[in-house]
């Protein structure tokens, strides 16, 4: 692990116009995640978590303040810049798991893989192992209708990580889920952190599955308050 | 890009909304083309009725209408004597007298419709070429020679106008003596009698026109006769250039037929464009997903692109199936005439683009609506 951290937010602040009024979910704020951390963010409603989650995997840009991921400082980026970027260095994992319904757990899989350079070959043997890792290797050729919500968030934990991005973003990935399924979510990503290296930004309202992380940061009103 | 199945399952993720886009588009693309095939055929039954060679003489100030036009008898003989450059046919000029008249005739059994009289004498084969008779022969006193359309005209069957068979004029029952062709214009929906009977029926001792066909000789020749024959009051128009004025008249009808067509198309266009519209933006979420995994907004729309022409021209391949089936070859009448709905390679042509361009700009409400919105925003969307 390096000494830089992996993620740098400085003095990162967003705000957005809602009819008459400005809206600033984030304010101010600073971070540093180094590599491979398990960094859970939690906080009441309306508190900037999946702003800053969204800025971080950079499907959005912040209003000021300079943001790294990396090597790169994504508040340079365009948003089409911003969308290769997002291609080969972030997986995320969503709370409704956000699964293409008429695409096999395979071909879904399959989507990040298509916008490299592999071969088809490559890619099976890629799926094959995310799957093996999600423990789905039998349910490749399943639709999203025929799996349960926990097998549906692998799917898309599988997804997230098959084209082996540094950095896994979860917004409230067991948020759907029964207890059961949510902690065996939770091994896994702390698998994917211990055992991968993975850098993972993980945005929860539930106090035991922030427990799984590393780090568990406190938002309220656009700012960290622990 | 996003895999062409992807393109191919998103069709079929609601039959009922796909077979009502593809019935959309079928509809839009069919009402084109019948429209285009409509004017078509009427354009090319004009254009092709009229021979640049031939000349008219008619009645001055009849120059619009060939049924109006008055002609002295003698003008027939006088034009043939002294125009210059007249086709010459075993020492007989290509000079015809003709009476054109338009009045109901009644068929054997009983149906009594509009048809287009014409009296002639056999010169007149020396001047419409066209004219070829398929059966029997050409018609003397009591008979009358029909145009192989002439019962898509009356609206009867084709059986009723054969030869041997009669039709009633007026007091008159007359013994169809012969069919004729004459491809691609209209004397083919004609009914053409002796001119003599006519001349009696119709109680006139005036011809309608004299049609002259030249060899050496040019319109300026024919137009220089009727200024020296002033006494006659004839004016010369060439016959092409007379149905090009008539196909000119015709021009409101053949625009009522594109907006006719348009605005029904419009419908079922708008029918078509809302189901697209309610497909795709039930699918925000799931392309907003696409684009946060890093596939970019031109990737998706090319892929919609793709899913919008498979559904449209399918559409257009139905359109086109019953088109062949259904009106290629048809025959429609008009006042003076009958022409044939054909799917012409123009016609094929227009229908593929009316399907290829409803399929890229039908969809650019929808995409507009579904990619548009910022990326964290689609995230959240149902």
């Amino acid at each position: 692990m390096s000494d830089s951290p992996f993620i740098k937010i400085e003095q990162v602040s967003k705000s957005f116009q809602k009819g008459k009024a400005t809206i600033t979910p984030l304010e101010n704020l600073s971070l540093e995640v180094p590599r491979g951390e398990f960094l859970a963010l939690m906080g009441p409603s309306g508190s900037g978590k999946t702003t800053l989650l969204n800025l971080v995997a950079g499907i959005d840009s912040p209003t000021s303040g300079s943001l790294w991921v990396g090597e790169r400082e994504l508040t340079t980026l365009k948003r089409g810049q911003l969308t290769k970027w997002r291609a080969s260095h972030v997986g995320y994992i969503f709370q409704l798991y956000h699964l293409v319904p008429i695409l096999s757990a395979y071909e879904n899989i399959e989507l990040p893989l298509l916008l490299t350079s592999l071969s088809k070959r490559d890619r099976r043997t890629r799926i094959e192992a995310a799957l093996d890792l999600v423990g789905l290797s039998n349910r490749a050729t399943h639709r999203p209708t025929e799996l349960s919500g926990g097998q549906e968030q692998r799917v898309a934990i599988a997804r997230a990580i098959v084209h082996d991005p540094e950095l896994l973003v979860a917004d409230e990935p067991t948020g759907d889920l029964d207890r059961e399924s949510a902690d065996s979510i939770l091994q896994l990503l702390s698998r994917l952190s211990k055992e991968h290296g993975k850098t993972i930004v993980m945005v929860t309202h539930d106090p035991r599955a922030a427990e799984a992380a590393d780090r568990t940061l406190h938002l309220e009103k656009g700012k960290l308050t622990r | 890009m996003l895999p062409f199945t992807y393109a191919v399952r998103n069709l079929f993720r609601d039959p009922s909304r796909l077979l009502q886009t593809v019935g959309g588009a079928g509809l839009v693309v069919f009402l084109l083309m019948t429209a285009a095939a409509f004017n078509e055929g009427m354009s090319s039954v004009l254009s092709g009725s009229g021979s640049p060679k031939n000349v008219i003489l008619l009645g001055t100030g009849s120059e619009e209408s060939l049924e109006r036009s008055e002609v002295h008898l003698e003008a027939e003989d006088i034009a043939a004597t002294s125009v210059k450059g007249i086709e010459q046919k075993l020492g007989r000029a290509a000079v015809s007298g003709e009476i054109t008249y338009q009045a109901p005739v009644e068929t054997e059994s009983g149906v009594k419709e509009q048809a287009i009289l014409r009296g002639v004498l056999e010169d007149a084969l020396l001047v419409h070429r066209a004219v070829e008779l398929e059966t029997g022969n050409f018609p003397g006193p009591g008979q009358v020679m029909v145009g192989r359309l002439a019962h898509r005209k009356l609206g009867v069957a084709e059986e009723e106008l054969a030869t041997g068979r009669s039709i009633r004029f007026g007091d008159a029952t007359l013994t169809v003596s012969g069919i004729f062709a004459a491809p691609g214009t209209v004397l083919e929906s004609e009914i053409w009698f002796d001119r003599n009977d006519l001349a009696t029926l119709t109680q006139r001792d005036t011809l309608s026109a004299v049609y002259l066909r030249l060899d050496q000789g040019k319109w300026e020749d024919v137009n220089v006769f009727t200024l020296q024959r002033n006494d006659l009051e004839l004016t010369a128009i060439r016959e092409d250039r007379y149905y090009e004025k008539l196909a000119a008249f015709y021009q409101p009808i053949q625009v009522m037929t594109w907006l006719t067509a348009g605005l029904v198309a419009a419908g079922a266009l708008f029918g078509g464009l809302n189901t697209l519209y309610a497909a795709f933006a039930s699918r925000i979420r799931e392309l907003a997903t696409l684009q946060s995994i890093g596939f970019t907004r031109v990737a998706i729309f090319l892929s919609l692109v793709q899913e919008s022409l498979l559904a449209t021209l399918t559409g257009t391949l139905l359109a086109l199936l019953v088109g062949y089936f259904w009106i290629d070859g048809t025959a429609v009448p008009f006042s003076i005439g009958t022409f044939h709905l054909d799917l012409s390679p123009a016609v094929i042509l227009t229908g593929v683009a009316v399907g290829i361009l409803l399929g890229i700009i039908g969809i650019l409400p929808p995409v507009w609506r579904t990619l548009s919105p910022a990326l964290p925003k689609a995230l959240r969307s149902q």
